[in-house]
Parts: structure tokens; sequence; C-alpha cells
């Protein structure tokens, strides 16, 4: 106690309290646009010095005691409270009205308290109700008006002509001699800081951040962008998906953020994907952004590009480059033809020959054209590797890594390769196979592709003796060595067990032997290997390709019938799993 | 009828209680409760305050609520039908004013904004008033070139619902015409705040909000001449009024209203006649200056006017130069300065 005597303020230094009192009485003495200006510029660090504040309130053991220890608390606050642009942010609005409220005390032991309670509740009654000019509000009763309902409609009006104001473009475009009047679209933003959470106000923001920047003093101001980015990514202001774009557009660092936003959300939690995966990209704005600018597309991309060197192997990122890819590439053809720009510009660094074969989808030629497609895409993939090898020296990786990305980005082809894989001839395997091992182990460390790609053509073997049998009983044998081949020995340099599920997968359902027996091979390999959550990813994602590619598959009936129900039977081995041997 | 009536008078009894020290039984259901009663009385008001018999009826029952209330509540305001509008302003008022309201139910009505549903609930309905007021008050501060938009955003609402108003009172699908209602309202206005120059603008803000109507589906558009012609009419009647918002409206305003109606380029072109007539020569100074009233015109202000009016059609300029000679002509049409304003006017209109 006697800590609160000496009048010590944990976390309140002294300069600051200064420096804040000196503020709030600076603000409240003028209303020219440089003290408003310093009040929207100083909005940021005065809800942090108000955090601080309202934390000192909540440690003091009574309103008695916070007056003795923080004398200067009601005229501060007070001062507060009548300044427009701190009443009009949200949030501190929100830590005023807490300080005040942890001021009032409920059974007041004193004169000190009881005094407090009335001044607390005259500035709430006054705030809420007073009315500025009273000529007015006795026209707004002739008129018939809800005193509220005027004062929203008074905002509405003035946003609306805020807005047609903003959306002048500049006067000296057409008259050079003329000055423009761009400056005072700064002078506004930054006014706007209090105002990106108000609803009402939304408009006024979308249009400042759309205002297209032709004319030098046409800038937004820093702050301003800033308050709306960290506004939309706490998802305190709704703004309409252009705005967005926009603030992409003026701040770097917002669209750094939605992306990795984005990757958090899909990335912390793989179950929900694959089926949620597309909604929840298209919902983000990112695609739509990358096709109205080629920058935006770039920089996601490069951020991309770091996730997968810091993660490397995880499907779900994988899945995520994929589908992000392909909603992309869907908003670029829903854009006007004279806003198209050619596919070079948003893929600068990859080896132009596989650009157009690796985007063009699988749905754009008649199926019979996929394996020689897939083979010349191979050949083009195994001469680049073989280019690199031999090369020394960084240049070299480059460009074997783009073209895995792009790989990655159209992943469609990959799906393709594993579906032909199942009707393939041996003669035909190979390229297929090779493919395959590329895309689980672009970077042949240790030269152990030519391993993976014997190990590959065992595991294909194996499939498909099993699944060209038609009756069972099923050799176990076989079904022993797939398990084995499934489940990763860390320090040899194995197969991706994933490849091999995802061969299961295909092959379970492409083939034409009964489901019963498909089931059954299913059932056994992934119960020995442990993979069922990987194993029902896979057959999702077969599920979703052959959605995307409905119009031109034949196979879809028979084979989306298949797909489910061996689905089925996995999610059940899991239930089950879950329930007898605890989680795999 | 008589439910409506029944509740209305519930109404008035808590709002009456609100302001006693029985609120401190209140709570969040209370609240809500009695914040839905205020708004069912505003729209009560909305519904009927244009109907004569059923105001009436109403009024007469307002009268004896508060009579009894009055008896029963110390210190009680009575409340009219007009009042009825302003229901849960008065509701705000009564509770914040009352120490005797329990802090809980205070803090209900400064919590953080809800997106509530359609009815909204008394939650954070304070907070919804700051945070209004407060961008109202950010958003006027912003001065963007060319801003001094008259007659200003609060001027336009009031200015837009007056018309709205008199559209329905006027209106013949509303029952009849209800001309002297309209007028009844707008000299009662008149009357307790025609000292304000705020109700020049609104009145300004009237006028000119039928210009920007453009999309007026049919029904509006019988009554927008009707409205408009009604405010006018009425304007004739209040000389000062008329003067005051001629004289404080932006010529390029006066300009469009002038396009816009015939009626008004005869008022228009009567009014600056009078504005011209009221000038005399001071021989002294050498110029035309107001000696009998302080509110005057000047001469500078005049012949801005008329310069407007020269350059905002053919047809117009030369009605506006035939009628200028004319009545340099009635004075005698001499072309030495300070014999005729009219004779000073064309010669200043004619320099440039």
């Amino acid at each position: 106690m006697s800590q609160a005597q000496t009048g010590s303020m944990a976390g309140l230094k002294p300069q600051e309290v200064a420096f804040w009192l000196g503020k709030a009485v600076e603000w409240g003495q003028t209303e020219s646009p440089d003290t408003q200006r310093d009040t929207c510029l100083h909005l940021g660090p005065l809800r942090a010095f108000l955090q601080l504040l309202l934390t000192d309130i909540h440690m003091r053991s009574s309103t008695t005691e916070t007056m003795r220890t923080i004398p200067f608390v009601g005229q501060f606050l007070g001062r507060l409270c009548w300044n427009p642009y701190v009443t009009a942010d949200a949030e501190s609005r929100s830590l005023l009205l807490q300080s005040l409220w942890s001021l009032y005390s409920e059974e007041p032991l004193n004169a000190v308290e009881r005094k407090a309670n009335q001044w607390i509740r005259n500035v709430l009654c006054q705030l809420a109700t007073e009315e500025e000019d009273s000529a007015t509000h006795m026209l707004v009763k002739h008129m018939g008006l809800p005193p509220k309902e005027y004062n929203v409609k008074v905002l509405r009006k003035m946003v609306w002509l805020l807005v047609e104001k903003v959306g002048e473009s500049c006067s000296s475009l057409a008259d050079p001699n003329q000055r423009c009047s761009c400056d005072s679209v700064l002078a506004a933003s930054v006014a706007c800081v209090p105002l990106v959470t108000c609803p009402e106000t939304a408009p006024l923001i979308g249009a400042l951040l759309q205002r297209p920047v032709t004319c030098d003093k046409a800038a937004l101001s820093q702050d301003f962008l800033d308050a709306v980015s960290s506004a939309y990514s706490r998802k305190c202001v709704s703004l309409e998906a252009q705005a967005v774009v926009s603030l992409w557009c003026h701040n770097l660092a917002s669209l750094e953020g939605a992306v990795m936003s984005l990757l958090d959300s899909v990335l912390s939690n793989p179950a929900s994907i694959p089926h949620n995966l597309e909604s929840t990209i298209t919902h983000s704005l990112l695609p739509k952004a990358c096709s109205q600018h080629g920058s935006i597309f770039l920089i996601v991309n490069d951020i991309f590009r770091s996730m997968l060197v810091q993660v490397e192997g995880n499907q779900t990122l994988l899945s995520l480059i994929h589908t992000f890819t392909i909603c992309f590439l869907r908003e670029l053809a829903a854009l006007q033809p004279q806003e198209c720009v050619s596919l070079k510009a948003f893929f600068p660094h990859t080896p132009q020959s596989l650009l157009a074969p690796l985007l063009t989808h699988p749905s754009e030629m008649a199926q019979e054209a996929w394996p020689e497609h897939l083979a010349w895409i191979t050949a083009s993939l195994q001469r680049l590797t073989e280019e690199e090898e031999e090369e020394e020296g960084n240049r070299g990786q480059c460009g074997v890594f783009e073209a895995w990305f792009l790989l990655v980005q159209c992943a469609d082809w990959l799906e393709v390769a594993s579906q032909l894989l199942v009707s393939a001839r041996p003669q035909d395997c190979g390229p297929l196979l090779w493919l395959l091992t590329f895309y689980h182990h672009p970077t042949n460390r240790g030269h152990h592709r030519t391993q993976q790609l014997v190990a590959a053509r065992e595991v294909w073997d194996h499939l498909r003796s099993l699944f060209l049998l038609s009756a069972p009983p099923l050799p176990a044998d076989r079904l022993q060595s797939l398990a084995e081949l499934m489940s990763a020995v860390p320090q040899q340099p194995s197969l991706d067990s994933l490849l091999v599920v995802s061969l299961l997968g295909n092959f379970a359902v492409f083939s034409h032997n009964p489901l019963s027996g498909a089931r059954e091979i299913v059932r056994m390999v992934v119960q020995r290997s442990g993979l069922v959550r990987e194993a029902v990813c896979v057959l999702d994602m077969v599920e979703l390709r052959l959605n995307r590619e409905r119009a031109s598959s034949s196979l879809t009936d028979r084979v989306t019938l298949r797909t489910r129900a061996l689905r089925g039977t996995l999610t059940h081995m899991a239930q089950h799993d879950t329930h007898t041997h605890g989680t795999t | 009828m008589e439910t409506i009536v029944k509740n209305v008078e519930r109404t008035m009894e808590l709002l009456a209680v609100s302001q006693t020290e029985t609120v401190q039984r209140w709570d969040k259901q209370t609240l809500d409760r009695v914040f839905q009663w205020t708004q069912y009385c505003q729209h009560v008001y909305t519904r009927f305050h244009a109907n004569p018999t059923v105001r009436d009826i109403l009024e007469k029952q307002l009268q004896v609520t508060n009579e009894s209330l009055r008896t029963t509540f110390h210190g009680y305001t009575d409340i009219t039908f007009s009042d009825l509008s302003q229901c849960q302003h008065l509701l705000l008022v009564g509770l914040l004013n009352n120490a005797a309201v329990p802090s809980s139910v205070v803090k209900l009505l400064f919590d953080t904004i809800t997106v509530g549903g359609k009815y909204k609930d008394a939650t954070g309905h304070c907070t919804e008033l700051i945070e209004v007021k407060s961008a109202c008050k950010v958003l006027s501060a912003i001065h963007l070139k060319r801003s001094t938009s008259f007659p200003g955003p609060d001027n336009d609402v009031l200015g837009m619902t007056l018309m709205e108003m008199l559209d329905i009172l006027l209106s013949p699908a509303t029952g009849g015409s209800k001309v002297g209602l309209a007028e009844k309202l707008l000299d009662n206005i008149l009357q307790t705040c025609g000292e304000n120059e705020n109700f020049s603008g609104v009145v300004a803000a009237a006028l000119l909000s039928r210009k920007n109507d453009k999309t007026a589906t049919t029904t509006k558009m019988a009554s927008e001449g009707v409205s408009f012609h009604f405010i006018l009419d009425w304007l004739q009647q209040h000389h000062s009024l008329l003067h005051n918002m001629c004289s404080t409206l932006p010529i390029g305003l006066l300009m469009d209203l002038h396009q816009q109606s015939v009626r008004f380029r005869v008022t228009y072109g009567d009014m600056l006649k009078q504005w011209g007539s009221q000038l005399e020569y001071d021989v002294g100074e050498g110029e035309w200056v107001q000696m009998y009233t302080t509110d005057g015109v000047s001469f500078k202000t005049l012949s801005d006017h008329y310069r407007s009016l020269l350059g905002a059609c053919p047809s117009t300029k030369e009605d506006v130069e035939r009628e200028l000679t004319e009545l340099k002509v009635a004075d005698g049409d001499f072309d030495v300065r300070g014999l005729s304003v009219w004779g000073d006017l064309l010669s200043e209109l004619n320099k440039v």
C-alpha cells in the first residue's frame, strides 16, 4: 500500500503522462486543420497509452486510490470525451468508456467517489443527448425526425458529398495551369483515420482507396493506409472487393498480411481442405487482385516460393498453391479482353517452353492427346534437369525450381499422369513415373533419382498386379511389400509415401476391377501403413479434379461413385482407429 | 385504433416512470421493451401525422393521459403528438438524467455496438449515437476545394424531409389535399424557428431537392410540381424569408431554380426589381446605396444577380434586357449616371 502512497504509477512514465496531458489540452483549445491532423496522426499511440491507463486504473483497489495516485485522470478523460476524433474511432472510444466505467463505484464510500460517479453520469448524458444547436433541434422536431435518424441521414449525406468530391479526377489534367485540389485528398485521408471502423463511412474509405493516382499530390496518407490495413485484418471494416484490391496496391504490408493470413488459416487447419480450399481462397480476394495487377501476382508467388523452401514437402501447401492458381486463371479469363495481359508477364521466370503446355488445362484437350502432351512436358523437364546438373553455380538451379513451381501450380497434369498410369502399358509408364517422382522429389540431392525411379516402378508393378486380379484372395506378399514401400524409413532415401498413396488412390478409382476388391486392397494397405488421412486427401483431390473437368470427362459418374465409396471406407476406418488405437 | 391508443398511453406512462426511482428495478429486458415501445410510437407518428382524423383522436387521448400523469408524477412534462416522433430521444434524456437508473442499465446503452438484427435492442444505442455525431464533426472539418456546398448536408436532410412531408400532405393519393395542414406546418416552423437563419437554408434545400430528382416516378412527378409551387406560394406571403433566401443563396443555385420553374422566375424577377427600387443614389459617394433598410442588397450584388441572369440563356437575356430598358425608360430614359438605377445597371452590365 505504501507503493500507492508514494504516487508511483506502474507502467505510466511521468514524461508520457505529461506529453499526453499536454496533447489533450492542445487538441481541445483550437480546431485548426493542424490540430486535427495532429490528433489523427497520434491516434495509434494514444490508444496504446489509454490501454496502459486502463490497466493502471484496474490495478487500483478503489476510485479514491486512483484519484490519489493519478489525479490527472478525470481531466484527461474528460477532455478526450469531447474530441470527436477520439470518440469516432471504435477502439479509442471503447477504451475511453471502459476507463470511465472503471472509475465508477457501485458503492461509493466517500464524497470523492460520489462526486466521481455524478461526473461520469453527467458526461455520458451530455455525450449522448446534448444537442449542440437548439435551433436545429427545433427544426428537426418540426420535421418529425427522431434525432438519431436525423444524425444518421446527415452523416450519410456528408459521406455521399465527399465521395463525389473524391471521385472527381484531378483538374490539372484538363488544364495544366489550374492548381488541382488533389492535396486536399491527402488531408481528407488523414482526417478519415478515425473513421475506418465506422460502417457509415465505408463508402468514403472505399472511394479514397480507389481514387486513381494520376497526380503527384494525390497520395494517400500512410497512417490512413495503415489504419485501413489493420482494421481490415481484424475484420473491423467492410470494404467492397475493388477497394481491398486498391488497398493492396497502395500498401505492400497489407498485401503481405493478407497472404500470410490465408496461409495461416489453411496450413493450421489441414483437415478442412481440400473442399473448402477454393472458397477460402476466393473469399480472400487475392486471386481477383492478382488478375488485375500482375505485380500483386508476382509478390504472392514470391511469398509462396519462400514458404515452399521453408516447409518442404507440405502437401497442404502444394494443394493451396495449385488451387490458388486455378482461381487466379479463372479470374483472369473473366476479365474484359482489353485488360488482358499476356501470360508471360505473370510468369516471367519460368522457362518459356513449359509455360504454354503446363498452363493449358487438361480439359482443354481431348483425353487421347494427354499421353503425348505429358510425354512432351516430361521430356522438357528432363532436358532441363540434365542441363542444370551439368552446369555449375546457381543459375541452373533457378530454372529447375521455376519449372517445378509451375508444375505445382498446374498440378492437374500431375493427377492426369497418375490417372494414366492406371491403364498404361509397361513401355509407356516411364515418363509418367518420372514426372511423379520429379514432383515429389524435385531436387536430385545425392543423385537418388535413379533409385527412386526404380522404387516407383516397383510400386507401379505391385499395384498393377493387385488391381488387375479379378478374384480374392489377395497375395499377402505383394500387399506387404507395398505397405513397406509406403512406410518411410527416415535414414534411407525412399520414395515419398504420398506418391505411393496417390498412385494407390488413382488405381483404386480408375481401375476396372470390382469395387469390393479395390476397397479391400486399399483398406489393407492403408491400415498397414497408417496413412489414412493422406489417402482420404488423395481421394478428395481426385473428386475435385473430376468436378472441374465435368464437361469433358466421360468417366465421371462411375468414377465419382467409386471415389465416394472408397472415401467412405477410409473415413470409417479412421473413426474406428481413433476409437481403438488412438490417433495414428 | 383502440389498441394504438392504449399502446401510446402505455408508452407515455413508461416515459414518466423512467424519470422516477422505480427504474431501480429495471434490467436489460425492461430496457429493451421500453425502447421497442418508443420505436412503436415513432412509427405511429410517421403513419398518422398527415391523417387529421386519427391525429385528432390521438391528440385528445394524449391530453387526457397528460392530465392523469400530471397528478401522479411530480414535475411531469406534457407530451404532445409531435413529441411522439422524438420518443426515443425523450426516453434517453429521461434515463440518463435520472440518478436512480442502475449503472448496469446505463452500461448497456454504452456497450460496444453489436451488429443488430432488424429490431435493434437498446444495447449500444448511445455508443452508436456518439459514433455518428463524432463522424459528422470529423467530416465537416474536411474542406475540399469548393466545399462551401450550400445548403450544407444538415439543411439538405431537413429540406428533403420537408418536401417529403409536403408531398404526403398535398398529394391527392393520400386522401385529399390538406393545404390547410401544410400551411399550418410551415407557419408553425416559421413562428418557432423563423429567426433562425437556417430556416431559409432549409426552404432553399427543399426547393433544390427536386432539381436532382431525375429518377422521379410517375406518382411522385404528379406532386413534384405541387409541393414546389406550394412553397413558392407560401414564400410570397412571407416576404422577409424570401428576401433572406434570395440574398444568401449562392447565385448559381438561384439560376438552377430559375431554370427549373417558371413560377420561380417571376418571383425572383419581382424580388430583384424590389431590391433595385430600394436603392438610392448617394451623390456624395457617387454610388447607389441602401438608405432605409439595414438588410438590403448592395448595387454590386444586384448587378451580380442580373449578370448571371444574362448569362443563363439567350431568351432570358433578351427578356431581362428588355425589362431593364423599359424600367429605364419609365424613369425618363436619361443616360446620365445617378438618375435611374436601371439605367446604371444596364451600363454596368454592358461594360464587360
